[in-house]
């Protein structure tokens, strides 16, 4: 609780602004005209566990939506026209079969939990599956809900020069259904947006963009460029009032903080790492995002999502219609899924080989599943009903199974689970208390996550 | 039934309600209270009949908030009772007064009941539908959906009467039904956990909507009559109240059908907030609580439309009304938001300076700063009408052109993604035209819905090679031209909406003899050049009913199916009609938001009805000033501009502190991606080079299109590859989509403008201003001030200019050139350069 920085604000009632540590206080001094109910001050002061504060998540979007059918929630009982073309393998976990197109999934089987049962009742369109899943809710009545990572952002602040939430390479694209993200940090403001890396990691040359100032501006320099800007901002106060703005000179703070750090510079490195790790995690934009998912997390950074693809249209993904212009069965079989088996693998191998993995938590989430029936083009279509997730790290135990679907995979049979406990889930492993309340739009309470939701327990102990 | 009636009768009716509040003062408006009884106007027909009172008091004709009755009396008791909830119930025939007796006073209305002995039916459309949506039986995550559950399918929220109607009784061997013991059904048991429901229990046996569903059954379960009176509208009362922070207002919601008749629905209506920021609603009751300050709206949804109730909350300022007596005014525009002003009890702030305001509109207008000549001229000047001179001059420059062709290339998509550069070049430069000529928005809208001929010849017509399938076609014309999204209805009635599936299917009908030889294919292959054309035959099949919708511009009546005739005619005819709200309110915030970085509706592109404008009366009066001045951008501009709203300045004052949304204030923004480049460019006197292209599968082609020196502003293709507009945030122009334009600050943004080429490189380039100023061995003094004035269009502050010469003395002179660049370089990243303000 006492590691929130001092000069960092969050937004409340439409313009006045708390610092955060403030904010905590309000409840007993009922200032500004929010009569914040103690209730909430003494939950907020019990709402974040010291003991997991060393704790990080990594969450794998796998934007497309992966056929769980296909890959973890097989049925090779089922008809011809639901069970597909893959047959199950046997894994490292006796209660665990795998998709055959994961054989590397199979040997660390041991290490990560599977939910069978997650399902939403968003609308099967990308766009609304990313917000719902990224944030444990659909956004109504206006009001853009908090991605998980920003949540944390909020709560937690930054632990190192490094940002505390960081999108790898980029953030997503279109989704065909025009609807935001869920990327962002919705009401508690843009300074919890993600750094988004802009970048192919698994390139050449590949360097953050800009991160450092070319060679002829030295310390000096850079030391009288800042004083220089010092005097102009001070003239013109009143940018304080727009949050764009406000902003922007927050954006300027950390970016200095960033280019001038050892550590951060150091930690998006992947030259450091020696060749044979980098091609264990595979020579290809998502293998080496995993890679630098790691170091990101070993210097301290909070939250790392790792976007599998960038947008569902002109590139080969898990949205497998079987129809051009999207993926088919067999493009998953024969370029997503081994790249996908082989950086995944590496990634919890590597967390667990270097002692991170029981303060890391690993989840792989999608907008949705896929249909149980196989379609005329011989691909699935979108399947928000019912559809797996994974986790693995962070106090889960591995090689289990939670929930069960039904025998076509169409629907929950056993201990559905809803978007908003996988976000509540998160936040258990992290140490916050998913039942404590964010500054919500006009400073009213607002739940970390909707009332009623809890983690999946099963996962853990 | 002229269903565009019905919308400006919403439209005007809040205008009227706004009118009458023109040129008084609500703060001491004492006198004008009353006290009212809602609905004031009651018929009760048939024996069901009932009807939800309250009373408001009003002050000026709005509603301040209900006020709690302590007894209701009936003039007739055996006419019509009023219940102690406040429930209207008749008795039999006749008339009666009811009389409300609350602490502040009474007030009445007269009623009439009738055909209290008249047999009544249930009817499936108008009970049986509503029940079922508002226990949520048709909604998405339930029978709703496309699939349906657990084997029982219904239409999503009840948009196909006809098959809901088979499901119900003939599906599942007619078990969900049992006329002869109707609480035998499934359609009962199930919703009441008599029997095991996955949904859980929606239905109270107690409740009179089982009660309606179980006579229904024993009725004979009567299926859509196709005579039966349609509803006609839906009406919330009380459709605008001023309230406070913490209040709660009830609604009554009352459904118009064709016969005259009107029954009390707030039972079954859907309610959602439409900024939680101002007032949430309990979805089931219809319970507004005011959370905050400003405007805020309820949606009520029933029934496939929508309507909603505006609540007011003011601001928590002290403010006297002198304060608002001495604002000045300059047109229509300042006095409306005035009014706005006054009722939300913020304090405008006070007009710009010179320096802020040739700034702000060489950056609205024209999209590029002023140099240092014409800042200083101005600044001078003595001119009393300088402002209005200057802005008549920006309006009819060359530098108009450039920036608002790239504009309106925006919203007409022009980008290589899918066109090849002849048919490219030809549609930007169709732009350019009419931007130069401001050819009257109607025109030039119409022309191009009925674009016909060769793709380099017509540069219009490749509009329609944008999306090459009438649906794709019917969803960018409703997007681009009305703001409004009708994608949802392509599968199911809009949820949120009015539109139906029927409608969106009638609507892409215009489009289906669309054609052109050529087209198909990978749009990076070939020369592009196609000609368009119109067959004379040829139909959109709507799925549902495996038959062609009749072809229907959205809420007009159907043409002949069979007319041979190019259906686009008419449909240019009611897209760009004065009729039509949407075509001219969408342009007016299009314009609105160019100028002050936010629109009178958010998003905005967004003109669904249940998103109402921050300023409903502002822009039906800026729609009325276009429409009356036959769609003359230029004057709508002008008239804008000239306005003191626009000219305010963008300081804070703490009685407008709070406002983000009303204009008391110029709110700042940060530049828009390409007139930042530009500025960066002109300001260093170093041109940035375009020229590859990024196409759609990522690959990158050579082009020539940009000859050394082009302005990005000039660039008249999203997929030019830059770096630079990527990070900051360009249009990508895939959709036609504000959403597609982002101005948000990122990290990314400051370290490359820190670290990356886009400053530094063109500070250091040896042919650049930084170089011909140190050349010109100027003074230290005149240095900051060109400086200044070359980035932030004014002289800097004594102060300013003491702390940089403070830090030039200190410089050794071997060190004066990387000096003045770190002096440009702080200035080309300080937020007063970065934003509009």
């Amino acid at each position: 609780m006492l590691d929130f920085l001092a000069d960092k604000h969050a937004p409340l009632c439409g313009g006045s602004h708390l610092k955060r540590r403030e904010f905590l206080q309000v409840g007993a001094l009922g200032a500004v005209g929010l009569s914040l109910p103690q209730l909430l001050a003494a939950k907020q002061k019990g709402a974040v566990s010291k003991d997991r504060e060393n704790r990080s998540c990594i969450m794998i979007f796998n934007l497309g939506g992966p056929s769980h059918v296909d890959l973890w929630d097989m049925k090779p009982d089922a008809a011809r026209e639901v069970r597909g073309p893959f047959k199950p393998i046997r894994t490292k976990s006796p209660d665990i079969d795998i998709s055959e197109i994961l054989p590397r999934h199979a040997q660390i089987a041991d290490k990560f939990s599977l939910v069978r049962s997650v399902h939403h009742s968003g609308a099967a369109v990308h766009d609304a599956g990313w917000q719902i899943l990224q944030t444990g809710r659909r956004f109504t009545g206006g009001i853009q809900t908090p991605h998980a990572g920003a949540v944390v952002s909020y709560l937690r602040g930054r632990k190192t020069d490094l940002p505390p939430f960081v999108v790898l390479p980029e953030l997503m694209g279109r989704g065909g259904g025009n609807l935001p993200n869920g990327q962002a940090g919705g009401f508690l403001g843009k300074a919890h947006d993600p750094f988004a890396l802009m970048a192919d990691p698994s390139k050449k040359n590949f360097k953050v963009p800009d991160l450092l100032p070319p060679d002829q501006i030295g310390a000096g320099r850079l030391e009288r460029r800042r004083k220089m800007r010092d005097i102009v901002e001070q003239t013109f106060t009143d940018f304080e009032a727009s949050e764009d703005a406000r902003l922007m000179d927050d954006n300027f703070q950390a970016a200095y903080r960033m280019m001038t750090s050892e550590q951060a510079r150091s930690a998006f490195d992947l030259a450091k790492e020696p060749q044979k790790v980098r091609e264990r995690y595979g020579m290809n934009r998502f293998g080496q995002c995993c890679l630098l998912a790691r170091r990101l997390v070993e210097s301290g950074v909070r939250f790392v999502t790792i976007n599998t693809f960038l947008t569902v249209f002109d590139e080969t993904t898990w949205d497998i219609h079987g129809s051009k212009p999207f993926t088919s069965i067999t493009g998953m079989r024969d370029i997503v899924a081994p790249m996908y088996d082989q950086a995944y693998s590496a990634l919890i191998e590597d967390l667990f080989q270097r002692g991170l993995l029981d303060d890391t938590m690993v989840t792989c989430l999608s907008e949705f599943g896929r249909t149980p029936k196989v379609n005329p083009a011989g691909g699935r279509d979108h399947w928000p009903q019912c559809f797996t997730v994974s986790f693995a790290g962070g106090g889960v135990q591995g090689g289990r199974v939670i929930g069960a679907s039904d025998p076509i995979g169409g629907f929950p049979a056993e201990r559905p689970v809803e978007p908003a406990d996988i976000v509540a889930t998160i936040f258990h492993s992290l140490g916050i208390d998913h039942e404590g309340h964010l500054p919500g739009p006009s400073g009213r309470p607002f739940p970390l996550v909707d009332v009623g939701r809890h983690p999946i327990q099963e996962l853990f102990a | 039934m002229n269903r565009w009636m019905n919308m400006n009768y919403l439209i005007r009716l809040f205008c009227l309600r706004w009118a009458v509040l023109l040129g008084v003062s609500i703060l001491t408006a004492q006198a004008n209270e009353s006290l009212q009884l809602l609905p004031d106007q009651i018929h009760l027909k048939g024996e069901e009949a009932f009807q939800r009172l309250m009373v408001v008091s009003k002050q000026d004709g709005i509603a301040r908030g209900e006020v709690k009755v302590q007894s209701w009396k009936s003039s007739n008791g055996s006419v019509a009772l009023v219940d102690s909830e406040g429930i209207l119930r008749a008795r039999r025939d006749g008339k009666a007064i009811i009389t409300a007796i609350t602490d502040q006073g009474e007030a009445s209305i007269n009623v009439t009941v009738s055909d209290q002995d008249q047999l009544e039916e249930w009817s499936f459309d108008r009970h049986i539908l509503p029940v079922m949506a508002k226990a949520g039986c048709n909604q998405g995550a339930c029978h709703g959906a496309l699939a349906g559950k657990g084997g029982f399918r219904l239409s999503l929220r009840g948009y196909d009467p006809e098959s809901d109607h088979y499901n119900i009784t003939r599906e599942a061997l007619g078990r969900r039904i049992e006329m002869m013991a109707p609480e035998r059904s499934l359609m009962l048991t199930k919703p009441t956990m008599a029997v095991q429901h996955k949904g859980g229990k929606r239905l109270d046996p107690h409740s009179r909507n089982y009660r309606i569903l179980s006579e229904w059954i024993a009725q004979g379960a009567i299926p859509p009559q196709k005579d039966e009176a349609r509803l006609k509208r839906v009406e919330v009362l009380p459709a605008h109240s001023i309230l406070r922070k913490g209040d709660k207002q009830r609604l009554i919601v009352r459904a118009h059908y064709g016969d005259g008749r009107v029954e009390d629905v707030t039972d079954w209506a859907k309610f959602t907030s439409v900024n939680e920021r101002v007032a949430g609603v309990d979805e089931n009751t219809g319970t507004i609580d005011v959370t905050g300050h400003g405007e805020g709206a309820v949606s009520v949804w029933f029934s496939s439309q929508v309507v909603i109730a505006r609540v007011t909350s003011p601001y928590e300022n002290d403010l006297p009304e002198s304060e608002f007596a001495k604002q000045p005014l300059r047109n229509f525009i300042d006095q409306i938001n005035l009014d706005q002003m006054k009722q939300l009890r913020l304090l405008p702030s006070p007009r710009s300076g010179d320096a802020e305001f040739i700034r702000r509109v060489y950056l609205d207008v024209i999209g590029r700063l002023p140099v240092p000549d014409e800042t200083k001229e101005f600044l001078s000047s003595t001119d009393t009408n300088k402002r209005d001179h200057l802005i008549d001059r920006l309006l009819s420059s060359e530098a108009f052109v450039d920036y608002w062709s790239y504009r309106w290339s925006d919203v007409f998509l022009v980008s290589s993604r899918s066109l090849r550069p002849k048919p490219l070049q030809s549609y930007y430069q169709w732009i350019r035209e009419n931007v130069r000529k401001n050819t009257p928005w109607d025109e030039w809208v119409g022309e191009v819905l009925t674009a016909q001929g060769d793709s380099v010849e017509r540069g219009e017509t490749n509009f329609y090679a944008l999306h090459q399938d009438p649906e794709t076609m019917a969803e960018n014309v409703s997007q681009a031209f009305l703001s409004l999204s009708i994608n949802c209805a392509k599968c199911h009635n809009h949820p949120l909406e009015k539109w139906t599936n029927d409608q969106y299917y009638g609507f892409a009908n215009l489009f289906a003899r669309v054609r052109a030889k050529g087209w198909g294919g990978d749009a990076r292959s070939g020369d592009g050049v196609r000609t368009l054309y119109v067959e004379e035959r040829g139909d959109l099949i709507q799925p549902r009913t495996g038959k062609p919708q009749p072809p229907a511009p959205l809420d007009a009546e159907p043409l002949d199916v069979t007319e041979a005739s190019d259906r686009r005619i008419r449909l240019a005819e009611w897209v760009t009609s004065p009729e039509n709200p949407y075509f001219t309110r969408s342009v007016v915030n299009r314009i609105w938001a160019a100028f002050f970085g936010l629109g009178l509706v958010e998003p905005v592109d967004d003109l669904r009805v249940s998103n109402p404008a921050s300023n409903e009366a502002l822009l039906e009066a800026l729609s009325d000033f276009l429409i009356e001045r036959n769609y003359d951008l230029k004057a709508l501009m002008r008239v804008v501009l000239q306005s003191e709203t626009y000219q305010r300045s963008s300081r804070v004052l703490p009685e407008n502190r709070e406002d983000s949304r009303y204009f008391s204030r110029y709110f700042p923004r940060r530049l828009m991606a390409e007139i930042l480049q530009d500025a960066i460019a002109s300001i260093t006197d170093v041109a940035n080079v375009y020229d590859q292209l990024v196409l759609t599968d990522g690959s990158r082609e050579k082009t020539e299109l940009y000859p050394q020196g082009t302005r990005a502003l000039e660039l008249f293709d999203a997929s030019v590859s830059s770096y630079f507009l990527n990070t900051f945030g360009r249009n990508e122009r895939a959709i036609t989509c504000e959403c597609e334009r982002s101005n948000q600050p990122s990290m990314v943004q400051v370290l490359h403008l820190s670290n990356g080429d886009a400053v530094n490189d063109k500070l250091r380039n040896e042919k650049g201003r930084i170089k011909k100023l140190m050349d010109a061995d100027l003074p230290t003094e005149t240095m900051i001030d060109q400086a200044f004035l070359w980035c932030l269009c004014r002289y800097p502050t004594e102060q300013e200019r003491a702390s940089y010469l403070d830090i030039f003395e200190e410089t050794e002179p071997n060190q004066l050139r990387t000096a003045t660049e770190d002096l440009f370089w702080s200035l080309m990243t300080c937020r007063e350069f970065l934003f509009q303000h």
